[in-house]
């Protein structure tokens, strides 16, 4: 039986009740966003006791599910005031999995003092006081945590560092990797800043000796399926061997090479230095560092896109940098060396805030004069005063908006107040419909149409034409839903847009497990009403059509070398999310 | 003439002339050499891959001009 964890941090008391029956096929998104939709009130103040913040792992958590043990956490968000899914590797979705628990629902808010929660194999949780751990960066508290473990225990924790004690609106959730990193980061939309207004510093939950759960409905069905989804991964030239061999970083001279590489707070598409940056230049250091090239973020994981980075002296820095951190740090910032790079994302990590958010709002911040691009040293003393009491760090920790604002810079590349990733929407037009109309607030993730208007992955699209882009976003954006609420990642959907065998392995694995009789037609069904929630709960929160747009200079100002400015028409863009009323009729919702 | 050939991830091993480790490189060519051809030529036919002319995506039937730059990368994604 799934459960549900209450975490009342008002009483401090820790229930458990069996997942309701409405949510029976929910799991991850789903749950997360059910959740908010029906507990939080849409005018809830995201930093008072009426947000709920809601760890969740996929319908496929803690199974063998090749890739399946991705983790959602959700709330109402402090960045961009609407609903939120971050989403997030690390270990701790399939240790939930194995305890049987769905989700984790923490409310209210401590009145006084910082706890953690604990959950033991048993199965039993209670909160702790935690008070000396307060301030602690991510690291330092993930060696905290470990000393206070019993030999040979396996464990994995959610953690906040000192942005997200500070409340800042870009403070991240930390979880940590199967090594106990704290390097895997639910970046996105302040999620940390809830977890801090609520007082809760770190869950750590422990899964020793646990094996066996959670129960298949039909055992070898559910083998079978997972062997066959595993060869579709391993057999695609990206899932098999791109990611493999470079990681996410692969990506940076191919997005460079088609002009759509945002350099200089997103004033060209074209980088001088991305090469230096490149994951081709990153392996080479890596290996000869003596670092790690290739390993999962969490069991299961055949595809292994993950990597250590190691410093000059061959000691672990932080995680081998993702490609949009790389660019965000990088390129955005006019920054074009790795060790730059990895000192600012070590920062990022430790301190606990969104890498993506974060370069985007020092280059802003670049831009209104007060730093030179390029000033590596200076990015980093700034950032480094995030999560302390200085006005200049709350003002960086509050993300890409707040610093335009404070300092008068207009071009802020932002929707919903949430800064946007590591592609010009100018010339990849439909990675701009995705960040225009996702309910997160511009977010690559939601609907990745670089597939199709630059990887010729499940087909092509000119990506300099606004033609054909709102179909392929919303399709992306509803089986990215439905990825999210399985709790597999992202990377599945490049064999699964080329594979048939992909996808059926995930209609057939969802079905063994559960034991529901799922197709194609509900799994896309999941998918919508994930998002169908999502649209709603914002249109209570007060966003409109307007908010559905990128910021004005895209429209207007031409990005080199292409010298193009985003041509989607808003009436297109309004058409994305028409299956809505529809689904929420189904939902019985409004 | 001359064009630039720049080869990524896998395929920078692949330079049909010498250079500098993995970077771009000028190649001579005939005139009227359309994409096709010339990858033919360096070998890389049977590969899959994305291809692009001055930033650009090229199918095999474009005509390369005095000046272009030729990027060709193996499937990849990330994100």
């Amino acid at each position: 039986m799934r459960t549900i964890l209450r975490v009342d941090m008002s009483t401090l008391r820790v229930t458990s009740e069996p997942v309701p029956e409405r949510w029976k096929d929910f799991g991850g998104r789903a749950l997360t966003s059910a959740i908010v939709f029906e507990e939080v009130p849409a005018d809830a103040d995201p930093l008072g006791p009426a947000n709920k913040l809601i760890i969740a792992t996929g319908l496929l958590g803690g199974t063998t599910a090749p890739n399946g043990g991705r983790l959602s956490i959700g709330g109402k968000s402090p960045l961009t005031g609407g609903i939120k899914e971050s989403n997030v590797g690390g270990q701790l979705g399939h240790t939930l999995g194995h305890l049987g628990i769905a989700a984790i629902v923490v409310e209210g808010a401590a009145k006084t003092g910082l706890y953690s929660l604990l959950i033991e194999a048993d199965g039993s949780a209670k909160l702790e006081r935690t008070d000396d751990w307060a301030m602690l960066g991510n690291y330092a508290l993930a060696d905290k945590i470990a000393a206070t473990r019993p030999e040979g225990d396996r464990f994995a924790t959610a953690s906040i560092g000192p942005a997200g004690e500070k409340r800042l609106a870009a403070a991240s959730i930390a979880v940590s990797d199967p090594k106990g990193y704290p390097n895997r980061h639910a970046g996105r939309g302040g999620l940390g800043a809830v977890m801090g207004s609520k007082g809760l510093k770190a869950v750590i939950a422990s899964d020793r000796g646990v094996t066996g759960v959670p129960d298949h409905a039909d055992k070898d069905a559910f083998v079978a399926a997972t062997r066959k989804f595993a060869t579709a991964l391993r057999e695609h030239p990206v899932s098999g061997e791109g990611l493999p061999t470079y990681g996410t970083q692969v990506l940076t001279n191919i997005i460079n090479e088609a002009g759509g590489y945002p350099t200089r707070n997103f004033s060209a598409g074209q980088f001088e230095f991305a090469s230096a940056l490149s994951g081709e230049n990153m392996r080479e250091i890596t290996l000869e560092r003596g670092g790690n090239v290739k390993h999962g973020c969490h069991s299961g994981c055949v595809i292994q896109c993950s990597r250590y980075w190691y410093d000059k002296d061959g000691h672990y820095k932080t995680k081998g940098m993702e490609y949009e951190s790389v660019w965000s740090l990088g390129a955005d910032c006019g920054i074009g060396d790795l060790d730059d790079v990895a000192e600012l994302d070590r920062a990022c990590g430790d301190i606990g805030i969104d890498t993506i958010e974060m370069g985007a709002t020092l280059a802003v911040y670049m831009e209104s004069g007060a730093l030179a691009f390029g000033d590596a040293k200076g990015a980093l003393a700034a950032l480094k005063q995030v999560g302390t009491d200085s006005e200049l760090g709350t003002t960086l920790g509050s993300g890409a908006g707040a610093t335009g604002k404070k300092f008068g810079v207009t071009r802020v590349p932002t929707v919903k107040n949430q800064a946007m990733p590591a592609y010009d929407p100018r010339p990849i037009q439909g990675i701009g419909v995705t960040y225009a109309t996702s309910t997160m607030g511009a977010d690559h993730t939601a609907g990745y149409a670089i597939t199709a208007n630059v990887l010729g992955v499940g087909g092509s699209v000119d990506p300099l034409k606004p033609e054909g882009q709102v179909a392929l976003s919303q399709s992306l954006q509803i089986a990215t839903a439905m990825l999210d609420a399985m709790g597999l990642c992202i990377f599945v959907a490049f064999p699964v847009l080329d594979k048939p065998e992909a996808f059926e392995a995930i209609v057939e694995m969802a079905t063994a497990h559960t034991g529901k009789d799922w197709n194609a037609d509900e799994l896309m069904g999941l998918g919508k009403k994930v998002l169908t929630y999502e649209r709603l709960f914002n249109n209570h929160a007060g966003f409109t059509a307007a908010d559905d747009r990128l910021p004005a200079y895209m429209y207007t100002e031409k990005l080199p070398p292409h010298n193009v400015v985003f041509t989607v028409p808003d009436a297109e863009l309004d058409t994305m999310y028409d299956f809505v009323d529809e689904t929420a009729m189904a939902l019985q919702i409004s | 003439m001359q064009i630039e050939l720049a080869l990524f991830a896998k395929l920078s091993a692949r330079y049909p002339v010498p250079g500098s480790g993995r970077e771009p490189r000028p190649l001579e060519i005939e005139d009227g050499t359309r994409v096709g051809a010339l990858v033919e030529r360096i070998g890389l036919a049977a590969e899959p891959r994305i291809t692009f002319v001055n930033g650009r995506h090229a199918a095999d039937d474009r005509l390369l001009a005095e000046g272009d730059r030729l990027a060709i990368f193996p499937p990849i994604a990330g994100g």
